[in-house]
């Protein structure tokens, strides 16, 4: 009944919201037209005025910078969406997650204050299992858990240069676990940013935020910067009360660019943080009442030192050698982590004859990860362990047609401590039937590789307490990696310089997925009291494919307003082999990715510096997380009020009180709040 | 979401418009690629080309090589215009051999992948090479847009202008945020 009553009401949702969309394109058009009359005469008149204005005078004139276009993105024979700074000021986001929101293809939700789950064309989970995430070059996928801890990955967002989002396997350039997408977050060369940057505010979640920076140079080669940011944040709404997930860090930070002559850069970059975020961790024990919900708050720390050598050799053809340290530790009620991680990679890029792109590279990285048992239902054996992981990659692009038709082939090599040695190729063809048209299709293999929790992990949880009963997954090295092959095409066009439309479709095989088979049940009598154990062992007994289409168009209605969206549809079908005894991976990981989303975000530069951004999302339902399907909006005003100050009010999931996203805390699902902040911005120098 | 909520985007949306047609009436900035065009125009007044080029045709060309940043705004600020007598006109070019044929070419962001490629086809060709690719002028590029404060400012590289054998009047010279006069790398 109540799953007959959910489908229903997501069908008469989805209907209104075709209407709706359909309503405000009717409305946007005629009124549009209208300003876009009156804007060509206007122009007409700027350019007849502005070609008779001097040089000097040209240089002293304020102008609206128009919004960067997608264009370096246009020919990558890859399903890539990029988001600028640009874009991340005018979402109003406070936190990389929330920036990932506006790319298609992209799953973002919010399961409470502190925790998302990221999924890219499917398989969302809290730890974005199967996909890789970069800031600067640096991989924040960690090989504990197989997935990305978002608590701890930040910047100042206004150092963010731009985020490459690339949707589908990514495998041969960037290396294993990017099965499903890579996240590429770069920030700014120091050079661009000198100057002074101080801003502030708070709202009623977003409860208090200070951003600072400072950037100087020497005036020519020599540019460095250093950051520091600190914000606190509250509780989502609980339906229990119980608000447990506040959330405070703090962050600081350096970069340095030196060109040291021409054809030299050098490039020096560390980040320092820490802070708490509040957690309900369910904590099993062995004695009597056997299971509590723990309210307790995890404590993150950490930071990373990086520096990357480039040399440019000639036309096409440059070295770059970059290597890092990173270290991150948190604990939390139930376990406790430390890990130093090493990495150093060496690219070298040249031409060949016939006009060929090659490119190769070498890297390793070493991650040694110490686990403090906290409670004994949640063991790591062995505690300390070292992941080495060696790879080689090469690529190779060279046209075949003329200029319009180019083929890129090129394939990883990686050796791993869990599943040894595996190969992921990729073959990509792209065609540029004119300056205006890209088409592009590819075939990738790529793998997800083990990680601890998998091979080493020991967690037990109550069944039932009479007779009393445990389930254990018990890691016994026996998972191997697993294994996408992925069919994608893509078109992309502009329709007329003001519009650009960028669809892809795509169907990923997947094989060897994890399964979750049970086992032969067995008594135990240490830790007394005795109890009966159902052991669960993680195999590769899945199979399926998920398919799916995303487009989106981005229109430059005027210079003064920009809409953009996306549509994103997914299926995914999953399988089990024969012979497997998985209970509920299949359901749990279809009924966790939404089949449709729609994002429709509208830029407007005012007059008298005023700008308003409006974004609208919908995300359809998540039956196996008991999510409904939602909309709702966000709203962002800025008032630009004098040459280094801006204010500037935005509000947040503003439909509903609060609505829920994903679920995983104990106690019910969270609802995600309605909420509002004031923020206040100085800054020097360039913007 | 229900229908109350479509009604209240539709009004949301409608107000918004109405307002910004309203206040749009009163924005005066150009845009910077309206500041850029005029550029580059300008620049065809201020530069002397080598005689060879000067006598060839009787167009003076202004091209754009990769994806169009200018829209129809470089079209119209050229419009009907003359540099030297010869009649302007904007081409887009798209493959690299029809870009030597230009007196200016801007070369779009969306050509960084190949810039090494580009200027090494322009060499000594007289074609005055503008982007506002970063580094530009330093890359081997002769002059490069740089946003200061929003306002459009430029970079010259004059050596290698000068080794293309244009003449670059001390009047954009003095306008010229730096003006570059080291040698290039692979030189």
């Amino acid at each position: 009944m109540l799953t007959a009553f959910r489908f229903s009401r997501t069908r008469s949702i989805r209907r209104s919201v075709v209407a709706s969309t359909v309503m405000s394109l009717l409305l946007f058009a005629t009124l549009i037209k209208e300003s876009r009359a009156d804007s060509s005469e206007k122009d007409q008149n700027t350019e007849g005025r502005l070609r008779h204005v001097s040089l000097e005078d040209l240089g002293q004139i304020e102008v609206t910078t128009a919004s960067k276009k997608p264009v370096k993105a246009s020919r990558t024979p890859a399903a890539i969406y990029i988001i600028t700074q640009d874009d991340i000021g005018r979402s109003g986001a406070t936190s990389i997650p929330e920036a990932l929101r506006q790319a298609p293809g992209v799953e973002v939700a919010r399961v409470d204050s502190n925790t998302w789950s990221l999924g890219v064309r499917g398989f969302g989970s809290a730890l974005s299992r199967s996909v890789l995430v970069l800031i600067d070059g640096r991989s924040v996928y960690t090989p504990l858990f197989a997935g990305v801890y978002w608590q701890v990955q930040d910047t100042l967002l206004e150092d963010i240069e731009r985020i490459e989002v690339i949707r589908g396997p990514g495998g041969t350039i960037w290396g294993a676990n990017a099965v499903n997408g890579v996240i590429n977050i770069i920030t700014k060369s120091a050079k661009d940013t000198a100057g002074m940057l101080v801003s502030t505010g708070g709202g009623n979640i977003d409860q208090g935020f200070v951003n600072f920076r400072y950037g100087a140079g020497n005036g020519k080669s020599f540019n460095y910067r250093i950051y520091g940011k600190a914000f606190t944040r509250g509780p989502e709404f609980h339906p229990n009360r119980r608000q447990f997930d506040d959330w405070r860090m703090g962050q600081a930070g350096f970069r340095t660019d030196w060109d040291l002559q021409s054809r030299d850069s050098l490039t020096f970059q560390g980040d320092l943080y820490n802070g708490d975020a509040g957690q309900n961790v369910r904590i099993t024990t062995y004695s009597s009442p056997y299971m509590a919900n723990v309210e307790q708050n995890a404590e993150l720390g950490g930071g990373n030192l990086m520096g990357r050598w480039k040399r440019v050799l000639g036309v096409a053809s440059d070295i770059q050698v970059q290597a890092y340290y990173d270290r991150t530790s948190r604990k939390q009620a139930n376990f406790a982590e430390s890990r130093d991680t090493f990495d150093i990679d060496f690219i070298h890029h040249l031409p060949l004859p016939w006009r060929q792109d090659f490119l190769w590279g070498l890297g390793t990285r070493l991650s040694s990860g110490n686990v403090t048992t906290v409670v004994p239902t949640v063991v790591f054996t062995p505690n300390h362990y070292t992941d080495k992981v060696y790879n080689a990659f090469i690529q190779d692009e060279f046209p075949i047609i003329g200029n319009q038709v180019s083929i890129t082939i090129g394939s990883k090599f990686l050796h791993n401590n869990y599943s040894g040695f595996e190969v992921q190729p990729t073959a990509r063809l792209l065609w540029t039937p004119s300056q205006r048209q890209t088409i592009w299709a590819a075939v990738t293999r790529a793998v997800r590789t083990p990680s601890r929790v998998e091979e080493d992990l020991q967690l037990t949880a109550l069944l039932a307490p009479t007779p009393l009963t445990f389930f254990r997954i018990i890691g016994d090295r026996k998972f191997s990696s697993e294994h996408l092959i992925g069919y994608e095409a893509g078109y992309r066009t502009l329709v007329s310089p003001n519009f650009y439309l960028d669809a892809a479709v795509f169907c990923n095989n997947y094989n060897d997925l994890l399964s979750i088979e049970p086992g032969a049940p067995f008594s135990e009598t240490s830790p007394p009291p005795a109890h009966t154990v159902v052991p669960l062992l993680f195999r590769n007994a899945l199979f399926g494919n998920t398919t799916g289409v995303e487009i989106a168009p981005n229109w430059t209605a005027t210079h003064w307003w920009r809409l953009r969206g996306s549509y994103s549809f997914l299926h995914i079908d999953l399988s089990k082999q024969a012979g497997s005894q998985d209970l509920s991976t299949v359901s749990s990981t279809q009924g966790a990715s939404p089949h449709h989303q729609v994002v429709i975000q509208s830029s407007l530069d005012l007059a008298r510096k005023l700008e308003f951004d409006q974004a609208f999302r919908y995300v359809s339902g998540l039956p196996a997380q008991l999510v409904r399907a939602y909309g709702t909006a966000d709203v962002r005003f800025n008032w630009h009020a004098t040459r280094s100050l801006d204010f500037s009010v935005v509000g947040q999931n503003l439909f509903q009180p609060h609505h829920a996203e994903f679920g995983g805390d104990p106690g019910g699902l969270v609802g995600i709040e309605r909420s509002v902040y004031a923020k206040l911005t100085w800054q020097t120098g360039q913007r | 979401m229900t229908g109350r909520h479509i009604r209240a985007i539709a009004v949301g949306i409608a107000c918004i418009l109405f307002v910004a047609s309203c206040l749009h009436a009163q924005q005066s900035n150009p845009t910077e690629y309206q500041v850029k065009a005029a550029y580059l125009y300008n620049f065809g007044k201020f530069i002397e080309w080598p005689a060879k080029v000067s006598t060839a045709g009787d167009l003076f060309s202004i091209c754009v090589l990769g994806d169009d940043p200018f829209g129809v705004t470089l079209d119209k600020t050229i419009a009907g215009e003359n540099i030297n007598g010869k009649k302007v006109v904007v081409r887009r070019v798209a493959k690299l051999q029809d870009a030597v044929h230009c007196r200016i070419l801007f070369i779009s962001s969306t050509e960084e992948g190949r810039l090494k490629e580009i200027l090494a086809a322009l060499d000594r060709t007289s074609v005055l090479t503008v982007s506002d690719i970063s580094q530009f002028t330093r890359r081997g590029g002769m002059i490069q847009f740089v946003m200061e404060a929003n306002r459009v400012r430029f970079e010259v590289n004059l050596s290698t202008a000068e080794r293309d054998g244009l003449t670059l009047s001390s009047q954009l010279l003095k306008v010229a945020v730096n003006v570059r006069r080291s040698p290039q790398p692979g030189d």
